[in-house]
C-alpha cells in the first residue's frame, strides 16, 4: 500500500532534479508569480522602477514583511495570529509616545518590543494555557488592542516625532534604506533560528502532527508560546519602521494590517494548516502584495475596484500553488 | 485479467490475473509493497490500469471512478476506518448514496433509520443507528462499513486488512458475517497479512510479490509454511524469536493505579529483561494505562516505581528523562511527522541532546540517524526521503528507532506489529527479543493472541480496565488468555486456582 502510494512521485523522473528541488519549495509558486508581474507592470505601468516609487513602497512592504515572518512561524505551528493589525498600533504608539518625551533611538524602540512581546505573550498564553483556538484568541486581541489604544490616547494623535527616533523609517547606509537592511537580516535570522535550532524544528513538528509531537516528548505548548511571542518582537521592530516612515501615529495605525499578513503568508506558500512553509514564502507573499498594491495604483485602477482586484490576484497566486502540484504529482498536504 | 499498473518507471503490479467466484471467499496475501492494495484499486476504479481488462460477469468493463465500481456490485471495504465521526450510523450508511426523500423534498429521517436497522438485522449485529459514528468500538465501525458496503446490493466485496484493529472475538463476528455473505452468494476478496485467519475463512488464495502473480490455489493445497514461502520468496523457519532472557532487579512497578472510567487498580511488575505481554480485548484499557505511565495520561491515583523510586510523570518528557519510551499504535496519526523526512523523524525526542546552545547540526544529525536506521535496517530508503513514502512496516521500525534513539530502559510498545508485513514483522520480533537481551523492561501491548504468547516471559489479561490474570510462559495458552480477556469463566482453569 505505502508502496504503491508514494510512487506516482517518480513520474516527475525526467525533470532535472535541480529544478524539481526548486519547484519543490513552498514559496515556488508565489516567486514566479512575482517575477511574471514584476516584468508586467516594468513595460506597462509608467513610473513602476522609478527609485522614488519603488522607495515610497519599500517601507510598507517591510512593516508586512517582517511581521509576516512571526505570524509565518505562527502558522507553521498549526495557528493563526490575527491580532497583528492592532498590536502594531499599540507598539507605534508606545515607539511614538517615548520618542516624544525622551527622544533618542533606542528606548523608543525597546518600548515598542516591549509592548509587543507582553500582547503576544497574552496571545500565547490564552491560546496553550487558556487552550483557547488562536483564531479566536487573536480575534478578541485584534479589538482588545485597538479598544486600548482608544483609551489610552484618548483618541489625540502623536505628530511631534524628533528625527533621531525616527531614523529606522528614513536613514540609509550605503544607498540601501535602513528598513531594508532590517528585513534582509531578519529574514535571515529568523530563516536560521527556523531552519537550524530545535525551537525552529519543533515549530514544523508542532504543526505537522501535534498529537505526535506531543508523544515523541515535544512541549507543543512552550514551542507555540514563543511563536506568539516572536510575533510580538517582530511587531514591535515594524512599529518603530512604522512611526520612522510616517513621522506620527494615528489611532487606526495598522488597522486592516492583520488580513493582509496572513495573506501574504498564505500565499508565499506557508500552508495554512501548519508544518509547511518557511520564511522565504513569508517574504515573497508580503512582496507580492506590495507590489500587486503599487501595481493598482500606478495602472490608475479606481480605489473603488483595488480591494476586487487584490483579492482577484490572491486566488490567481494560489491556484498556481495547486497547478504546481498537479506538475509535480504531489499530495495536497 | 492481465491486469498491470505502472506509477511513472516502476510498475505497481504486472500482469496479475485474478478471478472471483460468486460465493466464495478469495483471500489475497503478499507483504506490505507486493500490490495488493493497487489490484484492489483497480478493481475498486480507483486506479485505471495501464494494461490487462477488468469483466464483471462475463461483460468487459471499465471503471472511471469507484461509484462505477459500486454501480457493477463491486463494493470495497477500505484499510482507513473512514466514518464520518458526528454523523449517526445511519447517516454514515447513505453518505455518497442516494437517500431517501420525505413528500416536501427534505431527508426522510425514518425511513433512513428503519432501512439500516434492516441492514444490520440482516448481519445479526445490534447496532443503534442513531448514535453518532465517533461513539462506536473500532470493531462496530468495522460492521457500519460492511454494511456501507453491501447497501449498494454489492455482488463482490473486497476487504482490505479487516481484522487489523480486531480482537479475537470481534474477528469470529466479522467471520460470520463473511459467511452470511457467501451463503447469499457475494464473492469476498480478503485482503489480509494474517495466515491463521486466511487459513480460517478462504476457499482459494493467491500469492502476490513485487507486483507478479505468484500462485492461486485453494486452500486445502496449500500450508502456512508453504504460503510464507511463497509471500517472502524464502523459507521464514521461524517468525518468532526467543532467546532466553536473563531477568534482574523490577524495573518498572505500578501499585494500585486507576484512573476513573480506564484503569483500576493495577498492579504490575517488569524486571530488567523481561518482556511482559498485555492481552485483552480492544477498550480493556491496556493503551489508556501505558499512556498514563507515561505521562500522557494523568493518573488518578496508585503509585509507579522505576528501580525503586516512586516517580510521577507529567509530561511523556519527563518520562523519557527518566528512560520510559512509549511506541503508540496509531503510527500515522500519534508517532509520525509525515511531512518530517526520516532523519527528522527519528531524532524527534533527542534534539535537544543532539544540538548545542539550542541549534542543530545536520551531520551530527545524520549520523545518529543512520546508526539507528542501520540497527532497525530500515530498507530501501534515503534517510532524507520523506517519511511518508515508507512502507507500513518501515515506518514503525522507524518510530522504534525514535524511541530506542533515547536510550530508554523501559519501553512500552503499543500494538508494534499492527498492520506490518510478515517480513517486518519477524524483525521487529528479533528486535524485541534483542531489547530483552540487553535488559530492558518491556511491556508488550498486543491483541494478536499468537505474538503475546509466543514473545512475552509473562502474560498479563486486563478486561474492562482491571487485570483479571497473569500467566508465566508455561501456563499461558490461548483458551486460557482468551477467557481471561473475555470475561468467561473457565472451568478447568477456575478449578485450578
Amino acid at each position: 500500500m505505502s508502496k504503491a502510494a508514494a510512487m506516482p512521485r517518480s513520474e516527475t523522473g525526467r525533470m532535472p532534479a535541480g529544478v524539481r528541488t526548486l519547484l519543490l519549495r513552498p514559496e515556488a509558486p508565489a516567486l514566479i508569480f512575482l517575477v511574471l508581474l514584476a516584468i508586467v507592470l516594468a513595460f506597462s505601468a509608467e513610473g513602476f522602477l522609478d527609485p522614488a516609487n519603488l522607495e515610497d513602497n519599500i517601507a510598507r512592504v517591510v512593516v508586512l514583511g517582517v511581521i509576516a515572518l512571526g505570524v509565518n512561524q505562527v502558522v507553521l505551528s498549526g495557528e493563526i495570529d490575527i491580532s497583528v493589525g492592532s498590536m502594531l498600533g499599540l507598539c507605534a504608539f508606545a515607539v511614538g509616545a517615548v520618542g516624544e518625551s525622551q527622544g533618542g533611538l533606542i528606548l523608543p524602540l525597546l518600548a515598542g518590543i516591549g509592548t509587543g512581546v507582553v500582547a503576544g505573550s497574552v496571545n500565547g498564553a490564552l491560546v496553550t494555557l487558556g487552550r483557547i483556538p488562536s483564531i479566536i484568541v487573536t480575534l478578541g486581541m485584534l479589538y482588545a488592542l485597538r479598544g486600548m489604544i482608544l483609551v489610552i490616547t484618548g483618541g489625540r494623535w502623536i505628530t511631534n516625532i524628533p528625527s533621531d527616533t525616527r531614523a529606522l523609517g528614513l536613514q540609509s547606509v550605503a544607498g540601501v534604506s535602513v528598513p531594508v537592511i532590517i528585513l534582509v537580516v531578519l529574514l535571515v535570522v529568523v530563516e536560521l533560528i527556523s531552519r537550524n535550532s530545535t525551537w525552529g524544528r519543533n515549530v514544523f513538528a508542532v504543526g505537522g502532527n501535534r498529537r505526535a509531537a506531543r508523544f515523541a516528548g515535544l512541549s507543543a505548548g512552550r514551542t507555540r508560546f514563543l511563536a506568539f511571542v516572536l510575533v510580538g518582537v517582530l511587531t514591535g521592530i515594524a512599529a518603530a519602521i512604522y512611526v520612522g516612515r510616517a513621522g506620527g501615529v494615528q489611532t487606526n495605525a495598522g488597522q486592516g494590517l492583520e488580513l493582509q499578513v496572513v495573506a501574504a503568508v498564505v500565499v508565499g506558500g506557508t500552508s495554512i494548516s501548519g508544518g509547511r512553509g518557511s520564511s522565504v514564502a513569508a517574504i515573497t507573499g508580503a512582496v507580492l502584495i506590495g507590489v500587486i498594491l503599487n501595481g493598482l495604483v500606478l495602472l490608475d485602477v479606481p480605489a473603488e475596484w483595488q480591494s476586487a482586484m487584490l483579492g482577484a490576484l490572491i486566488l490567481l497566486a494560489i491556484s498556481t500553488d495547486a497547478l504546481r502540484r498537479r506538475l509535480l504529482r504531489e499530495q495536497p498536504s | 485479467m492481465g491486469l498491470t499498473k505502472r506509477f511513472g518507471g516502476v510498475t505497481a503490479i504486472d500482469g496479475v490475473d485474478f478471478d472471483l467466484l460468486p460465493g466464495e471467499v478469495h483471500a489475497l496475501v503478499g507483504e506490505n509493497g507486493a500490490g495488493k492494495s493497487t489490484l484492489m484499486k483497480i478493481v475498486h476504479g480507483l486506479y485505471a490500469p495501464d494494461e490487462g481488462r477488468l469483466e464483471v460477469e462475463g461483460r468487459q468493463v471499465t471503471f472511471v471512478s469507484s461509484r462505477d465500481a459500486e454501480a457493477a456490485g463491486v463494493a470495497m471495504i477500505p484499510q482507513e476506518l473512514d466514518l464520518f465521526p458526528e454523523l449517526s450510523v445511519a447517516e454514515n450508511l447513505y453518505v455518497g448514496r442516494h437517500r431517501p426523500r420525505s413528500w416536501w423534498g427534505g431527508l426522510d429521517w425514518t425511513a433512513m433509520r428503519t432501512e439500516a436497522r434492516r441492514q444490520f438485522e440482516t448481519l445479526g449485529i445490534d447496532i443503534d443507528v442513531t448514535l453518532p459514528a465517533r461513539l462506536l468500538s473500532t470493531a462496530n465501525r468495522q460492521i457500519v462499513l460492511i454494511a456501507r458496503a453491501l447497501m449498494g446490493d454489492a455482488r463482490a466485496v473486497i476487504m482490505d486488512e479487516p481484522t487489523s484493529s480486531l480482537t479475537e472475538r470481534e474477528v469470529q463476528r466479522l467471520f460470520e458475517v463473511i459467511k452470511d455473505l457467501t451463503e447469499r452468494g457475494v464473492g469476498v476478496v480478503y485482503v489480509s497479512h494474517r495466515l491463521d485467519e486466511v487459513f480460517t475463512i478462504a476457499d482459494r488464495i493467491s500469492v502476490l510479490r513485487d507486483g507478479l502473480h505468484i500462485k492461486t490455489a485453494p486452500v486445502s493445497e496449500l500450508d502456512s509454511e508453504e504460503l510464507v514461502r511463497l509471500m517472502v520468496g524464502r523459507a521464514l523457519s521461524e517468525l518468532f524469536v526467543r532467546n532466553p532472557h536473563q531477568h534482574g532487579s523490577i524495573a518498572l512497578e505500578l501499585k494500585g493505579l486507576s484512573r476513573s472510567s480506564e484503569f483500576t487498580d493495577i498492579d504490575l511488575t517488569i524486571h530488567r529483561g523481561e518482556v511482559v505481554g498485555l492481552a485483552g480485548l480492544i477498550g480493556a484499557g491496556r493503551t489508556e494505562l501505558a499512556q498514563a505511565v507515561f505521562g500522557i495520561r494523568p493518573v488518578e491515583s496508585g503509585e509507579i516505581y522505576i528501580d525503586g523510586e516512586r516517580v510521577s510523570f507529567h509530561s511523556p518528557q519527563e518520562a523519557m528523562n527518566r528512560g520510559v519510551v512509549y511506541v503508540p499504535e496509531e503510527r500515522q496519526s500519534q508517532g509520525l511527522i509525515l511531512p518530517f523526512p526520516i532523519y527528522a523523524n527519528i531524532t524527534l525526542s533527542i534534539l535537544q541532546k543532539i544540538a548545542r546552545a539550542g541549534f542543530l547540526n545536520y551531520d551530527r544529525e545524520r549520523k545518529t540517524t543512520d546508526r539507528f536506521a542501520d540497527a532497525l535496517s530500515i530498507r530501501g530508503a534515503d534517510v532524507s526521503e520523506p517519511i511518508s513514502r515508507l512502507s507500513g512496516g518501515n515506518q514503525q521500525k522507524a518510530m522504534i528507532a525514535k524511541s530506542l534513539a533515547c536510550e530508554p530502559s523501559i519501553l512500552l510498545l503499543d500494538e508494534p506489529t499492527r498492520g506490518v508485513d510478515v517480513g517486518a514483522k519477524s524483525e521487529i520480533y528479533r528486535l524485541i527479543d534483542q531489547l530483552g537481551q540487553d535488559g530492558k523492561a518491556i511491556l508488550l501491548i498486543s491483541s494478536e493472541l499468537e505474538e503475546v504468547l509466543s514473545m512475552a516471559d509473562r502474560v498479563v489479561v486486563m478486561r474492562e480496565g482491571r487485570i483479571t490474570a497473569e500467566f508465566d510462559r508455561d501456563e499461558a495458552t490461548q483458551e486460557r488468555v482468551m477467557a481471561a480477556a473475555a470475561g468467561v469463566e473457565e472451568k478447568a482453569g477456575a478449578a485450578e486456582l
